[in-house]
């Protein structure tokens, strides 16, 4: 049978449905968004762990030119479970989009996700499709590309649509920073699609012969597979902790690996782990943020309920039921109210943010069966969550029973302590008007409320601050990359091996003004190497180097090297350090003094000038070419393997951002919901309280309007004073989640316009305005006999 | 008759802010047995403190208050709780309901603290509510509000039924129901002390205690206390 108290809190809920509700969706959105943003982190951390695992993705990259005798020699090695060749170039198709071809003996390592077609096999015919390369470009299985290498140029029938581990997240260059998949994606086949014609008419042209019969005489037993130039080994070591060991192994015992790089060093693997440890950040931050302000509310709102009890608690009292009695009531009106409200905000978190937001991250990356999960941390803040509100109920309903029960019978007049007050005696308050002396003491009096009031309001406004400030940043950050330092029209990625003479053609179309990208190989004191880059430049004005303000910098002097402010804050070097270093590929190790930093915003490395490598003694080998020349209607370039517009990149980083507006608006809203929420709640405590005095004030004749402008006065102040401190905030907030949250080659800050200030102080003040002014309207239902009678 | 309530130089002070108050000075009293008392006084005298504690809910400053030989001025707030849950009835000048139960629910609620033989039904029909067991208090009269406060005073049968000006917000033909009722109680042996400004209800007491700056004025027993509908009200 159900108990009258407990039939009691029913029908208590039932009447106070507004409070009731507004409790049960604060903590619905708090832990909504909490355990949504962990179940969509956490499911993108599993989705990717079952896919590497189940299909098998590498632990290393063996990259050279390599052959059968290294794939035979890697395999011996102690620890290695299996390795593979692979041949990896970037082809074209008919409608001149780009694919990144891999052409493989056979797939137990990467292995294939089929969605749709054949599984791999070596002495099949046909081309298995990147699956959303194939969607955006209407492909299906049973149609037949064009795919055009050099002089090869293959009809392949498509046999598969795959997704696979090593490609999750592929982009045609570093530049850009969002895959375009219409334009490219990659592609796999049978490394028996590569002609022996071909291959003999490359072997040709590098033994410099022309003549085939010459060419017989002189390989009669050619083997064209034995000339295939493989450029990379997929190594499955058997456990983790031997990763180390056979990458040692291995650049002992092969001459022809240029670099080893491990799976965890590869950009796809890279950026997918780098989404989720940004997406930790910012559940710790934004769930947080939220799930505080939500509390705040709830908070509010529970003691708002109980206290209103006051008499009823009382009259419990009167009748003989125990203090622990008329606690569980009160705290079981919290607890199913917060357990219910969590149980919904669990699953929802679970079924529609996680699912929405995993949705999301698998258009962008290449992941099959993407799915949230549910983290225990989600669980655990749920149990939080219900014990906070199960403890607001305790320690009002405490503090009222506290009381013995005669006195709570009476409506509770405002306790005044003299002494805290006597400040406001003072000389300097004196000159003040009646309502701000008065506000200024009620302050004082309620210390408590009023920063609860001052935490949400600063809370809602950092928010608003961040949201927008980080779309200003990312904006700033646009026009940094592709203004200031990119200071050209379009880049030109030349095809490798490119002889003088073709080089000199380029120049002569385009203009000299080049750079080359080389990788490396940095060694620190204690002999650890770590993989970076160097950005040779000769490139002019075409490419700018700017300071830690983002102020362009002059052109880099010609006597040692620069490195990015990120890398260097992040290796501790300092100017006039020496850096040791060796191209991949080169034994040969130089030692670099640095003589500047420059600020690059997506790669952390280290630049230099041509005048300055060639002084090394080493080969300048341009790989980019740029021009301001309109080459808007050329679509393919001889020796040019793909050109760059740079307001292509730009779109494409607009797209990301307007990915991210929608996000942000959300947040925004939730802001403001989760402010208006807390500021009316207390709003009518504050009210409760002071009705009293309202109706004291009423009867000496005081109008409504005179009362309004008190009441309204305070929250005023309050909401003035939180957005201002809000703003700061904002900025630090934005500043550390681009500083800490971003990925480690990103170098990123706030960089927050006046204006998005203005419209977020402005934005906190007007919703905690027309609350105020909402809430003051019931200045008029005031009935000066009712509310004094409770005083007596 | 026995002394069944007795108060011996019981004091109650409040401090407020640096002052201190004695709401209580010094109160004697004795009350026996179902006596039906009457305590009159001005605004401030102290007859609602006086209440309150002989209700047990609020402690003395000193002295005690002996009610059926046990003096509860003593007792720890478990023991006043439980003094409350048992013995006490308590009927307010707003009768305290609780708005979100139905008046026998209402009623019911005491069975929650303690046990009671008396069967709701029949303590409704005792106070005319029968019609009006299922509805809310809100859908009352203000008299029908205070008789089902009685009823639910009574339902646990007290020793002392403790009542707040309890027809202080009635009407004067609503207010003789109820002092009807409370007349009742008293008969069937339940001590019910009224606190009042109306001095008219003094002479239906059996006794009638007189308060003045927290101390007993006069304590007269009533030896010819009227019908109640021989008062002109």
């Amino acid at each position: 049978m159900v108990s009258m108290l407990n039939k009691k809190m029913f029908r208590d809920i039932k009447k106070n449905l507004s409070q009731f509700i507004t409790i049960f969706l604060m903590i619905l959105i708090g832990v909504m968004a909490y355990s949504g943003i962990e179940a969509y982190m956490d499911g993108m951390k599993k989705t990717a762990d079952k896919f590497y695992t189940e299909n098998n993705l590498q632990d290393l990259n063996v990259s050279g030119l390599l052959n059968h005798k290294d794939l035979e020699e890697i395999k011996k090695i102690k620890n290695i479970k299996d390795a593979e060749l692979k041949l990896s170039i970037n082809a074209t198709t008919d409608n001149d989009k780009t694919l990144l071809l891999n052409c493989i003996e056979s797939n137990n390592i990467s292995k294939f996700y089929i969605f749709e077609g054949e599984e791999f096999n070596i002495n099949k015919k046909g081309i298995w499709l990147d699956n959303f390369y194939a969607i955006k470009n209407n492909i299906k299985v049973g149609d037949t590309i064009l795919v055009k290498y050099e002089t090869l140029e293959l009809h392949e029938k498509v046999l598969g649509l795959i997704n696979v581990p090593d490609h999750l997240y592929d982009v045609r260059d570093e530049s850009e920073l969002y895959p375009d998949r219409k334009e490219f994606g990659f592609a796999y086949m049978s490394i028996n699609e590569i002609t022996e014609e071909y291959i003999k008419k490359n072997v040709m042209k590098e033994a410099n012969i022309s003549d085939i019969n010459l060419f017989n005489l002189i390989f009669p037993d050619f083997n064209y597979k034995e000339y295939i130039p493989y450029n990379t080994i997929m190594v499955d070591v058997n456990k983790k902790e031997n990763i180390n060991k056979v990458k040692n192994n291995i650049e002992d015992k092969i001459d022809n690996a240029k670099a080893i790089i491990k799976i965890e060093d590869t950009l796809s693997y890279l950026t997918y782990q780098g989404e989720i440890d940004e997406g930790k950040t910012y559940v710790g931050v934004f769930s947080g943020i939220f799930l505080f302000i939500a509390m705040l509310s709830v908070i509010t709102t529970m003691t708002r309920v109980v206290k209103n009890q006051r008499v009823q608690i009382g009259t419990l009292k009167a009748l003989g039921f125990s203090n622990n009695k008329i606690l569980l009531h009160y705290i079981s009106y919290g607890f199913w109210i917060s357990l219910f409200a969590s149980i919904i905000g669990l699953l929802l978190g679970y079924y529609f943010i996680g699912n929405v937001f995993i949705s999301l991250e698998m258009a962008f990356f290449e992941v099959p069966n993407g799915s949230p999960s549910m983290n225990i941390t989600s669980y655990y803040v749920a149990i939080g969550v219900i014990l906070v509100v199960v403890l607001i109920a305790y320690i009002t309903g405490r503090s009222i029973l506290k009381e013995n029960p005669a006195e709570t019978l009476r409506e509770k007049i405002p306790n005044i302590k003299g002494k805290g007050l006597n400040i406001t005696k003072k000389k300097i308050f004196k000159k003040l008007s009646f309502e701000s002396i008065w506000n200024i003491r009620d302050i004082l009096r309620n210390k408590m409320r009023t920063f609860m009031g001052f935490a949400g309001v600063v809370g809602c406004s950092t928010l608003i601050v961040c949201a927008l400030g980080m779309l200003d940043s990312m904006n700033f950050f646009v026009k940094l990359q592709f203004e200031d330092i990119y200071n050209f029209k379009y880049k030109l990625n030349m095809k490798e091996n490119i002889n003088n003479n073709e080089l000199k053609e380029l120049y002569k179309k385009y203009g000299n003004k080049t750079s080359e990208s080389l990788g490396i190989e940095i060694k620190d004191k204690s002999e650890e190497r770590e993989a970076n880059n160097i950005f040779v430049t000769d490139a002019g004005n075409y490419v700018r180097f700017v300071d830690k303000n983002n102020i362009i910098k002059e052109m880099p002097n010609d006597n040692g090297i620069y490195v990015t402010y990120k890398l260097a804050e992040t290796k501790g070097y300092k100017k006039g350090d020496k850096i040791t270093w060796h191209i991949y590929g080169d034994d040969k190790y130089y030692t670099s003094p640095i003589i500047g930093f420059n600020k690059d915003p997506q790669n952390q490395n280290i630049s230099m000038t041509k005048k300055y490598l060639d002084s090394l003694g080493i080969k300048y080998q341009p790989n980019a070419l740029y021009t301001n020349k309109k080459l808007s209607k050329e679509k393919t370039i001889e020796n040019i393997e793909t050109i760059q517009d740079i307001d292509n990149l730009k779109e494409g980083m607009q797209g990301m951002l307007s990915t991210m507006k929608t996000m942000l608006v959300l947040i925004i809203s939730i802001a403001i919901i989760l402010g208006g929420v807390i500021i009316y709640n207390l709003g009518i405590l504050s009210y409760t309280e002071k009705k009293y005095q309202f109706a004291t004030l009423k009867v000496l004749g005081f109008k409504d309007n005179q009362i309004k402008k008190i009441f309204i006065k305070q929250n005023n102040w309050i909401a003035i004073l939180a957005s201002i401190i809000g703003l700061p905030l904002g900025y630090y907030l934005t500043d550390w989640l681009f500083k800490t949250a971003i990925e480690e080659h990103y170098d990123f800050g706030a960089y927050i316009t006046v204006k998005t200030y203005i419209i977020s102080a402005i934005g906190t003040f007007i919703v905690s305005y027309l609350v105020s002014r909402f809430l003051s309207r019931k200045v008029n239902n005031i009935d000066m006999v009712t509310s004094l009678k409770g005083n007596e | 008759m026995s002394n069944f309530i007795e108060l011996k130089n019981v004091k109650k002070t409040y401090v407020i802010g640096e002052q201190k108050f004695n709401a209580l000075d010094g109160v004697n009293l004795e009350i026996n047995e179902g006596e039906l008392v009457v305590i009159l006084g001005p605004s401030g005298a102290g007859k609602s403190t006086l209440l309150n504690l002989l209700g047990g809910m609020d402690k003395v400053t000193s002295g005690s208050i002996v009610i059926d030989g046990k003096n509860i001025a003593k007792y720890n707030d478990k023991e006043l709780t439980k003094y409350r849950a048992e013995e006490v009835g308590f009927i307010f000048q707003f009768y305290n309901i609780m708005p979100t139960l139905t008046v026998d629910e209402n009623i019911n609620l005491i069975k929650e603290v303690t046990k009671t033989n008396k069967n709701s039904k029949d303590v409704l029909k005792s106070v005319g509510l029968s019609k009006h067991a299922n509805k809310f208090p809100q859908e009352l009269s203000g008299g029908e509000q205070q008789r089902v406060s009685i009823a639910r005073a009574i339902m646990k049968s007290p020793k002392v039924l403790l009542c707040d000006e309890p027809t202080g917000a009635l009407d004067s033909k609503t207010g003789v129901e109820v002092l009807k009722l409370l007349k009742n109680q008293s008969k069937e042996k339940t001590t019910v002390i009224i606190v009042t400004h109306n001095s008219l209800i003094s002479e239906i007491a059996d006794r009638v205690i007189r308060i003045k700056n927290g101390k007993v004025e006069s304590n007269i027993i009533n030896k010819h206390p009227k019908n109640i509908d021989e008062v002109k009200w």
